[in-house]
């Protein structure tokens, strides 16, 4: 995801001229030509966050589409109030590209760890969270929204679906299988997983990702008054209000298999971490059949 | 002092006695410094607000922006009459900015938290530079907001892409005194790679000279005006209860015509 991200953005700052791309000093090697061919609009800024959101909005301010490529905790965490001032309030558009979330460094300890990314971000109006569950949907979703004027965040994954390759819109769910029993909300990369546990169930998958905006409309109308079991790879319960708000006046039980709301203190492997946390098929099955 | 920075700050005592809010020693220190970019260096006028190629004018500290409102009223770009319901509930104008209100231009960003305008100042500055259009960009900073580490982050990025139509002014009135010690921020900038003037921030000649004598070298400007909290009213420097205080009716007249007499 990571590479085809490098891609469309070497073809971007290429062919259009009022776009500008920073890299905080991440995946150089990958487009070492075009950093050298166009330093004006495309540069290896440092370690480097607040300020440069701030310069990027007022590029943005003075007509240029800017994109930002960083680790997530420093890109959302880090950053939360120029998303909030200087892009939201202001009503100006920044594309940010974020790797790292949630555990995709797993070795590096909680400040490299970032479950919150979603939380954090879909509590400001109008920024756009997409969570990509494989390369083809990043570029789908990166086409889709780079010049919209919003500010929008993309987590991309190093761990991406390798079954399941949709065609995602902006802002909409897709309607992966229908069934009569549970429905079960499968955010990004967690799709594979969700489709293998429940290969012989009578339920229906729904696969966000767009967090925001939230597809309140598929939900409404696909929900059938069963369970809601949440697969989503950040922090548990990051969707909570928008499910509870899309079925409002119902009453609804809600599951998550998610990473749980505390501090990592453990190092290890990714798979380590989903297996610790029970984002597996066992628990989404057990959570099923309860 | 000349008639003009009288009438200009009356008007900041009206506004914020209408409004019932503001930072009037703040928005007095720098009263003439904003007023002499508009009226002798930008290119700016009402007729061109919107056009891509003006001069911008950038409030970091706008705590000052009952300033800025004055001078935009002098230069025509609002009249007196829009501000009569400043800072009710749907009012465009209120002691910060929000640029979502002015489509039309006439204020450039939205201002409230420190060390956020000068970042933004930079990118703007930067745009033109990928444009080419010449525009040039004024930044008003305080000197306590220099705490901030996004003001030195942005001194590195506009040295390193070599700025130079990007004018930071630090409205040099002294917080910092009842702060950390900052250090000699000429020297400061001048290590980052900024030519730096120093000029009074109450004389418009110096500080005319210091903006004119700057050139096009690839090197960010920095204007250090030296300032006094409520310059133009006795009450106003003496007493730091003004600091954050709006004027009732009868501190109003007396104010006014303290600035009249100055």
């Amino acid at each position: 995801m990571r590479r085809a991200f490098l891609n469309r953005v070497d073809k971007m700052i290429r062919e259009e001229e009022d776009t500008v791309y920073f890299t905080v000093d991440i995946g150089m090697w990958a487009i070492r030509d075009l950093l050298e061919k166009y330093p004006e609009r495309a540069t290896n800024v440092g370690i480097y966050e607040d300020g440069m959101f701030g310069i990027a909005a007022g590029l943005a301010a003075g007509g240029y589409i800017p994109t930002i490529f960083g680790i997530q905790p420093y890109l959302v965490e880090r950053t939360l109030e120029q998303i909030k001032l200087d892009f939201a309030y202001q009503g100006l558009g920044v594309n940010v590209i974020g790797t790292g979330a949630a555990v995709d460094y797993p070795k590096y300890g909680y400040s490299h760890y970032c479950a919150e990314d979603a939380g954090v971000l879909k509590m400001i109006p109008g920024v756009e969270v997409l969570t990509p569950g494989t390369a083809n949907e990043f570029i789908s979703l990166f086409n889709q929204a780079y010049r919209d004027g919003k500010p929008t965040f993309f987590r991309v994954s190093d761990h991406p679906n390798k079954e399941y390759d949709i065609d995602v819109t902006l802002g909409k769910a897709n309607v992966i299988k229908r069934g009569g029993g549970a429905t079960v909300i499968a955010v990004s990369v967690m799709l594979d997983m969700v489709m293998e546990a429940c290969s012989d169930l009578d339920v229906t998958v729904l696969y966000y990702t767009s967090l925001a905006p939230f597809d309140a409309d598929t939900l409404k109308r696909e929900y059938n008054g069963g369970k809601i079991v949440v697969c989503e790879p950040h922090y548990s319960g990051t969707l909570d209000y928008d499910i509870i708000d899309a079925l409002a006046g119902r009453s609804v039980q809600i599951e998550h298999i998610g990473f749980p709301r505390e501090i990592f203190r453990n190092y290890g492997t990714y798979e380590d971490k989903m297996e610790y946390y029970g984002l597996n098929t066992e628990h989404i099955r057990a959570a099923l059949a309860t | 002092m000349e008639a003009k920075l009288k009438t200009l700050r009356q008007t900041c005592l009206k506004l914020s006695n209408i409004c019932q809010d503001g930072n009037l020693q703040s928005a007095f220190s720098c009263m003439d410094t904003i007023w002499c970019l508009y009226d002798k260096i930008m290119n700016w006028s009402k007729e061109t607000a919107d056009d891509d190629a003006r001069d911008r004018f950038v409030i970091s500290k706008g705590q000052a922006t009952l300033a800025l409102y004055a001078v935009l009223i002098e230069k025509g770009m609002f009249a007196m009459s829009d501000f009569q319901q400043m800072g009710s509930f749907n009012s465009r104008f209120c002691i910060q900015t929000d640029i979502t209100k002015f489509p039309e231009g006439g204020v450039e960003n939205s201002a409230g938290s420190l060390g956020h305008g000068f970042p933004f100042a930079a990118g703007l500055a930067y745009a033109a530079k990928l444009k080419k259009n010449g525009s040039r960009v004024y930044v008003l900073t305080g000197d306590g907001e220099f705490c901030e580490g996004t003001m030195w982050e942005t001194c590195l990025f506009a040295s390193a892409k070599k700025l130079d139509n990007l004018c930071v002014i630090i409205d040099d009135n002294h917080s910092v005194g009842a702060m950390i010690d900052i250090g000699d921020m000429k020297a400061k900038l001048e290590s980052f790679g900024f030519d730096v003037h120093m000029a009074d921030g109450h004389d418009l000649e110096e500080l005319e000279n210091a903006f004119n004598g700057f050139e096009d070298n690839g090197r960010p400007k920095a204007v250090i005006a030296s300032t006094v909290r409520g310059y133009g009213s006795g009450t106003l420097t003496e007493n730091d209860i003004w600091f954050h205080k709006a004027p009732d009716d009868g501190e109003l007249d007396m104010l006014c015509r303290e600035v009249q007499e100055f």
